[in-house]
C-alpha cells in the first residue's frame, strides 16, 4: 500500500455566475491544481457533482485536454466532492493508479431559484421538506432541549462571515452582529437568511498521488466514508449527528489520532448554522451541548482553541454542492502549508475536513466523508 | 407520465380512525411508515401494519420560502406515532407546535396531516 499525499489543489471563485459555463469553472479549478502539483499527467479522474447534466465530466475534461483516461462520476449529495477525493485516495493507496485528479463542480444558479427543491420521488421531498426545513428541525429540537440558544446559532454566522473577510474566493463576507443575523428574513423557523448557505456556482480540484516527501505535499493520514443508518424515533440524536460521529471515529482511527481535539484546524459542513454546532459536537471537538457556546465564546473562531471554518465555511464561501468538499479540502491544504494569508491558523500541523450530504428520508444522511491531513 | 406517490399512505380503519399503512419488522419489531420489502434497520422480513392515529411532536418548523407546488408559509412536524414510526406531517396554521405536543392524524389530506389534540 502507498502512503498518499495531496500534490496540488485549486478552486474557482465562488458565487452566482449563471453566465459562466461549467467548462470555465472547472478549468479555473483544474488548471490551478495541476499548476500546483507539477506537470506530470493524471492517470484517472473522479468527478463529484449532484445536479450537473449527464456526461458533464467528460464534457469539461475534454475541453482541457484530459482524455483517454478512466473518468468516473460520483453522486453523494453534498458530499460528492469529498467522495471523489476519498475514491481518488484509495486508487492511489492501492496502487491502482499513480496520479489521480479529483474534481467537484456544480452550477446551482441555473438549476434552482432558491432553496434546493426536494426530490419528488422521496417521501419527505414530496411532503415539502426543503433542505433548510430539515436542518430547522434539528435547530428546533436543540433549542427545546436547551442545547443551544438563538444567539449561539447566530454566533456561527457572525464568526464565519467574519472569517470570509480574509478569503478572496468567498461569495459573501461581512461584519455582522448577532442581532442582525437574528433579524434577517426567516427561512424556516428558527433559521434566518444569514444562517443559511447561499445559492452558489463553483468548482474545486485536487491532485492526489503517492507521498514522496516533497516540501509542499500534504499527507493524507486517514479518510473515511459512510452512508447513514436509519434515522427515526430510535435515534438518540438529531438528524446527522451519528453519521458524522461514526465517520469521524473511522477517519481518526485510520490517522492514528485519539480525538478530534488533536486536530489544529477544521473545515466542516455548515450549510446551516445548526449544522456546524451539531458537527463540532459529533466530531468530539467540543462536548455534547457545548457547540453553541464554543461559537459564542470564540473557541471555534480564528485565534480560538479549535478554529472551525477559517475559509468562511459554506455559509460564506458558498455551497456549490459537488464542489464543496474539495473546496474544504483546498482550504485545509493551504492552511497546512501556511498559505492561508489573513485567515491562517498559526502553526497548523493536522487538519480535518468533514462533509455531510442528505436528502433521503428516514436515513441519517446519504453520505459523510471525513479526511485527516498532515502538513508537509 | 405517472409517478408513484412516495408519501406515507393514510388509510381509514373500520372504526373511522386514520392510520399510516406501513410495515413492521418480524425480526426486530421496527415500525416503518412505508410498504418497503424489508426492514431498514436489520433487513428482516416485514408484515403489513398500521400506525396511529395519535402521536407526539419530535420537532417542528414553519417553511417561509417558496417550494415547488407549495404556498408558504406552511408548518411541518416530525411526529412520533404511538408505538409507530416517525413521520413528517403538515400541521394547520403558521406557527410551529411545541416539541412534545400531542397530535392526531387527519384523514383525507394528500400529505400526512395532523391536528393538535388536548
Ligand atoms: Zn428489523
Amino acid at each position: 500500500m502507498n502512503a498518499v499525499a495531496v500534490h496540488g489543489v485549486g478552486t474557482s471563485h465562488f458565487g452566482r455566475v449563471p453566465g459562466t459555463d461549467l467548462v470555465t469553472l472547472a478549468w479555473n479549478a483544474v488548471s490551478e491544481a495541476l499548476a500546483d502539483a507539477g506537470p506530470e499527467p493524471v492517470d484517472a479522474v473522479w468527478v463529484g457533482t449532484v445536479f450537473a447534466p449527464a456526461g458533464v465530466a467528460q464534457r469539461v475534461l475534454r475541453a482541457m485536454g484530459i482524455t483517454r483516461v478512466p473518468v468516473v462520476t460520483v453522486e453523494n449529495a453534498c458530499a460528492s466532492g469529498t467522495t471523489a477525493f476519498a475514491e481518488a485516495c484509495e486508487a492511489v493507496r492501492s496502487g491502482r493508479y499513480g496520479r489521480v485528479l479529483a474534481l467537484g463542480l456544480e452550477q446551482m444558479s441555473t438549476a434552482f431559484d432558491g432553496a434546493i427543491t426536494p426530490e419528488n420521488t422521496d417521501p419527505e421531498g414530496a411532503t415539502g421538506l426543503a433542505l433548510p426545513a430539515l436542518y430547522a428541525m434539528a435547530a428546533t429540537r436543540y433549542l427545546h432541549d436547551g442545547a443551544v440558544t438563538p444567539a449561539q446559532l447566530a454566533a456561527v454566522s457572525v464568526k464565519n462571515h467574519a472569517h470570509a473577510l480574509h478569503n478572496p474566493r468567498a461569495q459573501y463576507s461581512g461584519r455582522y452582529t448577532v442581532d442582525e443575523v437574528l433579524a434577517s428574513r426567516m427561512i424556516a423557523d428558527p433559521l434566518t437568511l444569514l444562517q443559511c448557505c447561499p445559492t452558489s456556482d463553483g468548482a474545486a480540484a485536487a491532485v492526489v498521488g503517492p507521498a514522496t516527501g516533497g516540501p509542499r505535499e500534504v499527507g493524507v493520514r486517514g479518510v473515511a466514508l459512510r452512508s447513514g443508518a436509519p434515522w427515526g424515533r430510535r435515534s438518540p440524536h438529531v438528524w446527522g449527528y451519528d453519521i458524522v460521529h461514526e465517520t469521524a471515529a473511522d477517519a481518526l482511527a485510520a490517522a492514528g489520532l485519539h480525538a478530534a481535539t488533536d486536530v489544529d484546524v477544521v473545515e466542516v459542513h455548515d450549510a446551516f448554522t445548526i449544522g456546524e454546532i451539531v458537527t463540532t459536537e459529533a466530531l468530539g471537538l467540543v462536548a455534547p451541548g457545548e457547540g453553541g457556546k464554543a461559537a459564542e465564546t470564540g473557541v471555534t473562531a480564528l485565534g480560538g482553541a479549535h478554529p472551525v471554518n477559517p475559509s468562511g465555511g459554506l455559509l460564506s464561501r458558498g455551497h456549490p454542492l459537488g464542489a464543496t468538499g474539495l473546496a474544504q479540502l483546498a482550504e485545509i491544504v493551504w492552511q497546512l502549508r501556511g498559505e492561508a494569508g489573513g485567515r491562517q491558523v498559526e502553526g497548523a500541523r493536522i487538519g480535518l475536513v468533514e462533509t455531510m450530504g442528505g436528502g433521503v428520508s428516514a436515513l441519517d444522511g446519504n453520505a459523510c466523508v471525513v479526511a485527516v491531513l498532515e502538513a508537509p | 407520465m405517472t409517478v408513484v406517490d412516495p408519501r406515507p399512505r393514510v388509510v381509514v380503519a373500520p372504526d373511522g380512525a386514520p392510520h399510516v399503512a406501513g410495515v413492521r419488522c418480524q425480526a426486530c419489531a421496527e415500525p416503518v411508515a412505508y410498504p418497503w420489502p424489508a426492514c431498514p434497520e436489520c433487513g428482516g422480513p416485514v408484515v403489513a401494519a398500521e400506525f396511529g392515529p395519535d402521536g407526539v411532536v419530535w420537532s417542528a418548523t414553519v417553511v417561509r420560502i417558496p417550494v415547488a407546488g407549495r404556498t408558504p408559509p406552511y408548518t411541518l412536524a416530525y411526529v412520533d406515532l404511538d408505538d409507530g414510526p416517525r413521520v413528517l406531517a403538515h400541521v394547520d396554521g403558521d406557527s410551529a407546535p411545541a416539541v412534545g405536543t400531542r397530535v392526531r392524524l387527519l384523514a383525507g389530506a394528500p400529505d400526512p396531516h395532523v391536528e393538535v389534540i388536548g
